[in-house]
C-alpha cells in the first residue's frame, strides 16, 4: 500500500462530521462556556 | 463484546479509510480523561458531606481532599511508565479499553466510597484505579496518531494532548449542573454525580476505542514521500523502549520536559493568588478566576499552536524558543507587578502557559523524532515520570519560597518575585539540556529484522 492513494471509502464524509461533532461540539460548548465567565470576570 | 474485538489485528484499517478519524478517536479519550484538571470542583462539596451547608465534625478536611488528585497524577506517571510497552503492543484499542475500564470505574467506587464516607475508597478509586486509567489514556493514541501521520506528527499528537486540555472545560460545568441536580435539602449529590460521570465517561471513551485502528505495515499517506536524505535529528530508525533509557536523550528530554513543566505547573495553581497579591486592590478574587480561565484556554490552545509549529521549524527549535522566550517573561512577571501593568501580567501569564501546554504536546514528536516510531508510545509512558516529578517540585518550590519571602518581612506584593526568577533560571538549564540533544547514537538502533520481528510478535504479547 506505500505511496499508492486510495479511494475514500464510501461513507467517509458522514463518519467524519459525526466523529468531530461528536468530539467538538462537547468541548465548544466548554471553551464558551469558559469565555463567558472570563468576560463576566473582567466587566 | 468478544476479546478478539480488542485485538491489534482486528484494528488494521481497510484501504480508504480516513486517517482523520484518528483525531476525534484520540480525543474521545484525552477529552474525558482532561477532566483531572477540574476535580477541584468537587472539593469543597466533599468538604459538606455530613454538614450539607457547612462543614460538620466529621466531615473530610480539604488536605485530606487534595491527595485524591496528587495520587492520580502519581498514577498516572507510574502507570504510563510501567504499562507503555503492553500499550505499544497490544494495540491502541485495547489500551483504550482498559483506560476506559479503569477511568470509568475508578468514579463509580469512588462514588461507593462517598456513599460510605470512606475517604480511602476515594484514594483507590479515583487516585489509584482512576489515576492509571489516565496514565494508560493518556500514551493509547500515540504512537497511532504518530503512524497515521508521518508527515504532521507534532500537529497530530497535539490535537490529542490539546483534549486533555480541554477535558476541563467540559468536566467543571458539567460537574457543577450535575451535583445542581442531585443536590437535596439533605444531600449534596456527589456520589449520584460521580455514577453518572463514571458511565458517561467510560461509553465516551468506548467510542474512542471502536472509531480507532492503526495502519496496515508499510502505509503511508497519498502523495507522501518519504524525505530521501534523512533530515537532522529525524531518525528512520528504532530504539526498543528499555534501551532508550541507556541513551543521554532519553534524559535530556526527560529534564527538558520537567523543567518547562516546573516552571509552569508551579505557577499555574498560584495564578489567582499571585494576580490578587500583584495588584491589590485592582485584581478581585472574580476577576483573578477570569484569568486562570484565560490562561487555560491558552494552555489549551498552545497545545495545538506548538506542537503544529515544531512541524515546520522543528522540535529542538520549538524547545529553544519556549527556554529562550519563557526565561524572558518569567523575568518580565515582576517587573509586570512593579509598574502596576495588569495588561502585560496577562499577556505573559498567555504566553507562558502556551508554551507550557506546548511542552507536552510537542515531546511525543520530539520522542518520535530521536527514537523512531516503533516504541514512541512506550518511551512516552517513560519520560512522564517527568511530569510527576514536576508536580511535587513546582508547587512546592511557588509555595514555599513565597511563605518564606512573607515570614522574612517581603511585601505579599513582591513575595513571589524571587520565585519568577528561579523559573527563569530553571528555563536556562533546560536551555542547555537542549543544546546538548544529539542524534541517538547506531548502536542503540534496533536491526531492521528485529524490529519487524517485534511487530509480527506484538499482538501475542498483548495477551491473546
Amino acid at each position: 500500500m506505500r505511496n499508492t492513494p486510495q479511494p475514500p471509502a464510501a461513507g467517509n464524509g458522514i463518519k467524519l462530521v459525526l466523529a468531530w461533532g461528536f468530539v467538538g461540539i462537547p468541548l465548544v460548548w466548554g471553551i464558551v462556556q469558559t469565555l463567558v465567565n472570563a468576560i463576566k470576570a473582567f466587566q | 463484546m468478544s476479546v478478539s474485538f480488542l485485538d491489534r489485528e482486528r484494528t488494521i484499517a481497510v484501504p480508504g479509510y480516513s486517517r482523520w478519524l484518528i483525531p476525534p478517536a484520540a480525543l474521545c479519550v484525552h477529552l474525558c480523561i482532561g477532566q483531572a484538571y477540574a476535580f477541584s470542583v468537587f472539593n469543597l462539596p466533599m468538604t459538606k458531606l455530613i454538614g450539607i451547608s457547612q462543614s460538620a465534625p466529621g466531615d473530610w478536611k480539604l488536605t485530606d481532599l487534595g491527595w485524591i488528585f496528587s495520587l492520580a497524577i502519581f498514577f498516572l506517571g507510574a502507570s504510563a511508565a510501567v504499562f507503555g510497552r503492553w500499550v505499544e503492543e497490544g494495540g491502541p484499542r485495547r489500551a483504550m479499553f482498559m483506560a476506559a475500564l479503569c477511568w470509568g470505574g475508578g468514579f463509580l467506587l469512588s462514588a461507593i466510597g462517598v456513599y460510605l464516607h470512606q475517604l480511602w475508597i476515594i484514594y483507590a478509586g479515583y487516585g489509584v484505579i482512576g489515576g492509571t486509567g489516565l496514565g494508560i489514556g493518556y500514551i493509547s493514541p500515540v504512537s497511532t496518531l504518530i503512524r497515521w501521520f508521518p508527515d504532521r506528527p507534532g500537529m497530530a499528537t497535539g490535537m490529542a494532548i490539546m483534549g486533555f486540555g480541554g477535558g476541563a472545560f467540559i468536566a467543571a460545568p458539567f460537574s457543577v449542573w450535575l451535583m445542581g441536580r442531585f443536590a437535596t435539602p439533605t444531600h449534596v449529590g456527589v456520589a449520584e454525580t460521580f455514577i453518572v460521570m463514571g458511565l458517561v465517561y467510560f461509553c465516551f471513551m468506548m467510542v474512542g476505542a471502536s472509531i480507532v485502528r492503526v495502519p496496515p505495515p508499510g502505509w503511508a499517506p497519498a502523495g507522501y514521500i518519504a524525505p530521501a536524505q534523512p533530515k537532522p535529528l529525524v531518525t528512520t530508525r528504532n530504539v526498543f523502549v528499555y534501551d532508550a533509557l541507556k541513551t543521554p536523550q532519553f534524559w535530556l528530554i526527560w529534564w527538558i520536559l520537567c523543567l518547562n513543566v516546573t516552571a509552569g505547573i508551579g505557577v499555574l495553581g498560584q495564578a489567582s493568588a499571585m494576580s490578587q497579591e500583584m495588584f491589590r486592590g485592582q485584581v478581585t478574587a472574580v476577576a483573578a478566576s477570569g484569568f486562570v480561565g484565560l490562561f487555560s484556554l491558552f494552555n489549551m490552545a498552545g497545545r495545538f499552536f506548538w506542537s503544529s509549529t515544531s512541524d515546520y521549524i522543528g522540535r529542538k527549535n520549538t524547545y529553544f524558543v519556549f527556554f529562550v522566550l519563557g526565561t524572558l517573561l518569567y523575568a518580565l512577571v515582576p517587573y509586570t507587578g512593579a509598574i502596576g501593568s495588569i495588561g502585560l501580567f496577562v499577556l505573559c501569564y498567555a504566553v507562558i502557559f502556551s508554551m507550557y501546554g506546548g511542552g507536552f504536546a510537542t515531546v511525543p514528536a520530539y520522542l518520535r523524532d530521536m527514537f523512531g516510531t516503533r516504541y514512541v508510545g512506550a518511551i512516552h509512558g517513560l519520560l512522564l515520570t517527568a511530569w510527576s516529578m514536576a508536580g511535587i517540585f513546582g508547587p512546592v518550590l511557588v509555595n514555599y519560597i513565597r511563605e518564606y519571602n512573607v515570614t522574612h518581612g517581603v511585601a505579599p506584593a513582591q513575595a513571589y518575585n524571587v520565585t519568577m526568577y528561579l523559573m527563569a533560571g530553571l528555563l536556562v538549564i533546560g536551555f542547555f539540556c537542549n543544546v546538548f540533544v544529539r542524534s541517538v547514537h547506531e548502536r542503540f538502533h534496533m536491526r531492521a529484522v528485529e524490529a519487524e520481528d517485534e511487530v509480527e510478535a506484538a499482538p501475542v504479547f498483548g495477551g491473546r
